[in-house]
């Protein structure tokens, strides 16, 4: 893992041309990203250069124009996004989302029906074997609200926490719910800095105990310096550089993106 | 535990209601019950579900127009009734459920008064088979029994009173177990925060579909029984208005609350039907609390419970 491209394992995801415009704009112009199995992929690029775009083709929101892609070897490129999340991929977003009447542990919970083994009938008339099976759950959701330092809040309305711990428990939520990939839209936004080196330490851990790959979309460069094993860069819709996340930074075309033309040239000098 | 021992206790309290009720005072609280039923139907999918619905008073016109005409021409009684009742009210919820994937908030709301409006004139213009505006006489339960085995006569207003406080504690027991399953925090889940909802795999088309089908069954169950306590079902029983008045109670009550729909329907259906001769206003009565209800309290009554809990503790 030195400054050349890194070689990947099996990709668990895996998007290649993909073509997405709107009206007379093209947000997204023949992108290819791809995650490996265990990696730490970062999408950085200034704003409006279609990350959240890219985003929201990756988890369903949004159709592509053109471009495939591929979700643990399968085509899932105009699957729905409630299907994505049952195939296994889970998603951050921007601006915090919460089931607002909901107690941190029933958002966790509900992230937990797609692996729900017991038939509704049975959750309906609240056999015994269906409750062992939320009994079950609700265990595995105190131990990841302990990880994520929440345990206290478990029965609190959602609401009643800061937004830095709604953003744990968004994080929470998510590995709860076992994807193999878990898409993390900005998720250092608003975050204070002790409770940023937190988020690094709590990254790894999901990669590193719970086998997830990550996608992550920041700007926050340190973050990405930290945690990344590869960096992709947007401008303009267009993927402009790709690469391991130091020799990205001191790439000609990143820094013109981000900073104009004539900073580059001084740059280079 | 604690809750169902409260709720047996309240329910052989009403079973008593017959020893100290006179006619005029056991109809109001069969009203009442049967106003329950359709109220806490609606807070399934107005208020856990979140899809605004006017159009509670078609399905319990559905279920009561089912009620008479399988009585009229297929000659069957009130355990074949009310069980197709039920079905047939639900199926016409999926119908209803459709649009109301496409569409929301006022939209939605306006689809549901068009649906309400087709059906009030369906039972008024389809003469032949719903008796036009003189609907259709129904037989009354009379003798029957459960399974062969709990044989009684439902013949009296005391028999009908009980009858109707049956299929509410049944249909109490049934929302508890809904909004308490994964289906219920589904529901919830996609009146929080759709988006979000299917992003962690919750199918947000079939989730409401669930909702207005059960929201309707709720309504058809109450109208097959109700034509039998009223031995008839007649267009101008199913209106906008009785739609209007279900929704009052559970908005009064307090929507998306477990107990505000129940409380609401024994507060507006007992205080409008003892207001004597002014019971004539009573859509005024019901149009100025709404609109009061909804400026200054929108949680309702279990609004102010709740604030009221919170204060002391």
């Amino acid at each position: 893992m030195t400054g050349t491209e890194t070689i990947m394992t099996r990709p668990v995801l895996e998007a290649r041309g993909i073509v997405r415009r709107f009206g007379g704009i093209t947000a997204v112009d023949r992108v290819d990203v791809t995650v490996g199995e265990g990696e730490i992929v970062g999408l950085i690029g200034p704003n409006g250069s279609g990350k959240s775009t890219m985003v929201n083709l990756l988890t369903g929101e949004l159709v592509p124009d053109e471009g495939t892609i591929r979700f643990a070897g399968k085509d899932i490129t105009g699957v729905a996004p409630y299907r994505r999340a049952r195939l296994g991929i889970a998603r951050s977003f921007q601006m915090l989302r919460m089931f607002s009447s909901m107690s941190v542990e029933d958002n966790m919970l509900t992230a937990t029906h797609i692996h729900m083994k017991r038939g509704l009938l049975s959750s309906l008339l609240n056999l015994p074997s269906a409750r062992a099976e939320e009994d079950e759950v609700r265990a595995k959701a105190r131990d990841l609200l302990a990880m994520f330092e929440l345990e206290k809040f478990a029965r609190r309305p959602v609401t009643a926490l800061s937004i830095g711990q709604q953003r744990m428990v968004e994080l929470a939520r998510g590995v709860l719910s076992e994807p193999r990939l878990f898409l993390l839209d900005e998720p250092a936004a608003g975050l204070a800095p002790p409770n940023v080196d937190r988020l690094i330490a709590l990254i790894k851990r999901m990669r590193d105990e719970f086998g997830i790959s990550i996608l992550l979309i920041e700007h926050d460069m340190r973050v990405v310096r930290e945690l990344c094993d590869r960096v992709v860069v947007l401008d303009s819709g267009e993927l402009i550089a790709e690469g391991h996340p130091e020799t990205v930074v001191n790439d000609p075309a990143v820094i013109e993106a981000y900073i104009g033309k004539g900073w580059s040239r001084r740059a280079q000098a | 535990m604690k809750h169902l021992a409260l709720f047996a206790a309240a329910i052989a309290l009403l079973a008593l209601a017959p020893m100290v009720l006179g006619g005029h005072g056991l109809s109001v609280m069969t009203l009442t019950l049967t106003n329950l039923v359709l109220a806490v139907g609606l807070n399934l999918v107005a208020g856990y579900c979140g899809q605004f619905s006017f159009a509670q008073a078609a399905f319990f016109g559905i279920g009561a127009y089912t009620t008479a005409i399988m009585s009229r021409d297929l000659g069957t009684g009130v355990w074949i009734n009310l069980p197709a009742g039920i079905i047939i009210a639900g199926l016409f919820g999926l119908v209803l459920g459709v649009p109301a994937l496409r569409v929301k908030g006022h939209f939605l709301a306006i689809v549901t008064i068009a649906f309400q409006t087709v059906v009030y004139l369906t039972l008024v213009q389809w003469t032949d088979f719903t008796g036009g505006q003189n609907g259709i006489l129904v037989p009354g339960v009379g003798e029957t029994s459960i399974l062969g085995i709990i044989r009684f006569n439902v013949q009296s207003l005391e028999s009908y009173y009980w009858l109707t406080l049956a299929l509410a504690a049944l249909a109490i027991i049934v929302a508890w177990r809904l909004v308490h399953s994964r289906l219920g925090r589904e529901w919830i889940a996609v009146r929080d925060d759709e988006t979000l909802a299917q992003a962690v795999g919750v199918n947000t088309t079939t989730t409401k579909l669930s909702a207005f089908v059960a929201s309707a069954a709720f309504a058809g169950a109450a109208g097959a029984l109700n034509a039998y306590t009223m031995r008839t079902a007649a267009p101008d029983d199913f209106t906008i208005f009785i739609s209007s008045i279900i929704l009052a109670i559970m908005i009064l009550g307090g929507k998306g609350t477990f107990l505000g729909p129940i409380v609401g329907a024994f507060i507006l259906t007992i205080i409008p039907e003892s207001l004597g001769e002014f019971s004539r206003y009573k859509m005024l009565f019901f149009g100025v609390l709404l609109i009061l209800t909804i400026t200054f309290l929108p949680g309702g009554i279990m609004q102010l419970v709740r604030n009221a809990r919170t204060r002391r503790a």
